[in-house]
């Protein structure tokens, strides 16, 4: 057991960590989430200028192969991951970045590759994911839009939802049913789609305090190059197992909250209620530390996903834990902080909502975590049956 | 960064939980419960021969020279198989005559101990049951060449079989409670010594030891006069990592022995493992078995390496403890019935979970240290 970093390690952390305490000094005041980047435009335009200046430094191409002009290794990516965690700074697309980028090096064609890595690279092409459909949650499987190969093209008809920033997009990729016949698990295959296509609508749905990160898309005849497929033709659920398995170790989301104790810990010192400092109430006292405790323990799972990362020795079972621990501690982060704003709690982004209005909008996006990329529920099952091996529901 | 065990450590690993399985076994461990002595001296003998209690005992006083971070590694395993005994005692009272001894305790006692002749406990807690310098009154005062303690100390782990005591007295009312405790090691022969085993929920022999005139020679203060505080303080902290090993060591068990039942146990025509409430249930006592262990072996490395971690002890103490319980709980309850049986081997790890819990600190005790280091004020 050696936690240690090397110094080489060492050095490039404290460049994350100072590129990104920059960049905080201009981030937007309406910056409370990665919700709020996808919605407002000053956040957005926010964004892609974090992106920029991290696809200069050649950050967004960490852990990838020399070949595709990539720097860094894994261990690089989770310091980076902590750093932008721990200054909420964007800059790094979820989508293209963190899910498909890492997939298309271990199963796209050269041509593919070649393609649209470097794009991403320079932080230039903005994606979104099309997997959810209104039947197909977290069955995915059984999904129904179709793309039915004519020539050299696939015509897409259907629809997709919770699509997490697809109204900002420039591309998708997304599984779609290519084999009406065949059986579950081997119809489907998974595509690269440009969403300015002809015949996709773009609809944001309201979440649950009315603003809009999500979408659902509407394809209406959209045709699509046959050669944007990555994978094999009808076997895109092996792509999709493969992405799924490209989790993150949550370090970003655990160091933001690192930072959201900070904040908070500095605003119960200063904040009297019965004439003393919040921080002096033994109930909040116990209840932050337990929180920090819980944060300690996120985090060293996280560094444990990590390192099995690095040594491409990933378990899903861990991933799963990760998940499970580091979204749920959000929910818990959410719900603590707002009771102990008591009224305030209450309170969106404006003069009279302390830390800006952050516990507010977060009781609401902690969904976010719990809920997308397989429910906590469906990666409980991950562990009951692909780690513990106990008998599977059919 | 590499968060496997290294070679040594999973040889050690693996000879633990061999010889465990082997010579502890849970029916052993059932009849030492209910035994007087509450170890079994051959199997202490046969330790002693493995280097256990010498393990992190410098080569030089006949020790094994191991690190901390290799002492969790056996205390893990141990935790999980469930050792009744003195080691736990005997190395926490090592880690204060390796710190803080003087050369010539430390050449008296640490070949001794390494061979398994001397078996030690540490006497801290008092009437008030708490971990800080607060509860301590036990006085000791000097006379001529010796001191004269006077004074009842209570959770003595295993001190009705130690042969040396390692007493915490106070020598001075100071400015602050932390000012003026000194050590002493106390030979547990001394007349004036009186110790009865208290009844226990884990059945550890916790001890209360009453000191009466207990007469002790100057040479035998660990640290410094009056200032040995941060040397209690040294010790709770090795203390709260170590029993956060073996609580880590019977998460696992608790977790295999569920997840082996569930899928034997056949109710309503399946195994009680394919019910989703179950599997949930299961997967979260896994999930909080692992983030258990990589705060366990985070805050071990930092003590392994000097640096220091008193908060990242009170946050791993203070996780621990109610991941072992709950963990202990659930295992109990998945099982059903057969696990409320004193003849099933859940109870054992039930049982020590509350053990767990309240040795070196529960879980609000370390809290309120985590309120402080988190900048609370």
């Amino acid at each position: 057991m050696d936690l240690a970093l090397t110094d080489e390690q060492k050095i490039r952390k404290q460049e994350f960590y100072d590129t990104c305490k920059e960049l905080e000094k201009k981030k937007p005041a309406s910056l409370l989430s990665m919700e709020t980047v996808f919605e407002l435009d000053d956040c957005w335009e926010y964004h892609l200028h974090c992106a920029r200046e991290f696809a200069r430094k050649g950050w967004l191409a960490l852990g990838w192969p020399p070949e595709y002009d990539g720097k860094g290794d894994m261990m690089d990516k989770v310091l980076f991951a902590e750093a932008r965690g721990y200054y909420d700074i964007p800059g790094v697309d979820i989508f293209g970045v963190q899910m498909l980028a890492p997939t298309l090096l271990q199963a796209a064609s050269e041509e593919i590759k070649r393609e649209f890595l470097p794009p991403i690279a320079r932080g230039e092409v903005m994606w979104c994911e099309l997997w959810s459909e209104p039947n197909a949650g977290s069955d995915l499987a059984s999904l129904s839009t179709t793309a039915i190969k004519k020539g050299d093209e696939y015509i897409i008809n259907g629809q997709k939802t919770w699509n997490t920033a697809a109204h900002r997009a420039d591309w998708g990729f997304g599984v779609f049913k290519t084999d009406p016949e065949a059986r579950k698990h081997h119809n489907m295959t998974f595509l690269l789609l440009d969403m300015k296509t002809p015949g996709i609508t773009i609809r944001p749905i309201p979440y649950l305090d009315g603003h809009t990160p999500y979408c659902e898309v509407y394809f209406d005849d959209v045709h699509v190059p046959a050669k944007n497929i990555v994978g094999q033709e009808h076997e895109g659920w092996a792509v999709v197992n493969l992405l799924a398995g490209f989790e993150r170790s949550g370090m970003n989301e655990i160091m933001s909250m690192f930072r959201g104790l900070e904040d908070f810990v500095a605003f119960c010192n200063k904040t009297k209620r019965h004439g003393q400092p919040l921080s002096k109430d033994p109930v909040i006292r116990n209840r932050l530390a337990q929180l920090a405790c819980d944060l300690q323990a996120a985090r060293a799972l996280a560094y444990r996903v990590a390192d099995l990362q690095n040594r491409n020795e990933m378990s899903l079972m861990d991933a799963a834990a990760g998940k499970i621990t580091f979204s749920e501690l959000g929910e818990r982060f959410a719900f603590l902080a707002t009771d102990i704003l008591g009224p305030y709690g209450q309170v969106k982004a404006s003069r009279w909502a302390p830390l800006n209005g952050l516990w507010e909008k977060m009781f609401h996006d902690h969904f976010v975590t719990t809920i997308s990329m397989g429910t906590n529920e469906i990666q409980r099952n991950i562990i009951a049956w692909y780690g513990l091996g106990l008998p599977r529901i059919r | 960064m590499d968060l496997r065990y290294t070679e040594t450590q999973e040889i050690l690993k693996k000879m633990a939980r061999d010889f465990l399985t082997t010579e502890c076994p849970k029916a052993l461990v059932r009849k030492l419960e209910q035994s007087e002595e509450g170890y079994s001296p051959e199997v202490w003998k046969k330790m002693a021969e493995l280097g256990w209690m010498g393990l992190i005992i410098p080569e030089e006083y006949g020790g094994m020279g191991y690190t901390f971070q290799d002492l969790i590694v056996l205390l893990e395993e141990i935790g999980r198989n469930i050792l009744p005994g003195p080691l736990f005692s005997t190395i926490t009272g090592t880690f204060l005559i390796v710190e803080a001894g003087t050369e010539e305790q430390k050449k008296e006692l640490l070949p001794r101990i390494a061979q398994g002749e001397l078996i030690l406990t540490t006497a801290l807690l008092e009437s008030e049951g708490v971990f800080d310098a607060s509860g301590i009154t036990a006085k000791a005062t000097p006379k001529g060449d010796d001191f004269v303690i006077d004074g009842t100390k209570l959770f003595v782990e295993m001190a009705h079989v130690a042969n040396h005591i390692i007493c915490i007295t106070r020598t001075k009312v100071g400015t602050s409670p932390e000012k003026g405790i000194t050590l002493f090691i106390v030979d547990s022969k001394t007349p004036g010594i009186i110790c009865d085993v208290m009844p226990t929920t884990a059945a550890d022999k916790l001890c209360e030891v009453r000191f009466n005139n207990v007469t002790v020679p100057k040479k035998n203060i660990i640290g410094r006069m009056d200032e040995g505080w941060p040397v209690v303080e040294m010790m709770l902290r090795k203390g709260a990592i170590a029993k956060c090993a073996e609580s880590l060591g019977a998460i696992e068990t608790c977790v295999e022995m569920t997840v082996a039942y569930s899928k034997e146990r056949v109710q309503y025509g399946r195994p009680i493992g394919a019910f989703q409430a179950l599997q949930h249930k299961m997967a979260d006592m896994w999930t909080a078995m692992e983030t258990s262990r990589y705060l366990v072996y985070e805050v071990a490395w930092m003590e392994s390496e000097g640096i220091p971690c008193a908060k990242e002890t009170s946050m791993a103490k203070a996780y621990v403890n109610e991941a072992y319980k709950d963990a202990a709980k659930w295992a109990v309850r998945l099982h059903g019935g057969i696990a409320t049986s004193d003849e099933h081997d859940i109870p054992f790890y039930y049982r020590r979970s509350k053990a767990a819990d309240i040795a070196f600190g529960g879980t609000d005790f370390h809290r309120e240290i985590v309120a402080q280091k988190i900048g609370l004020v």
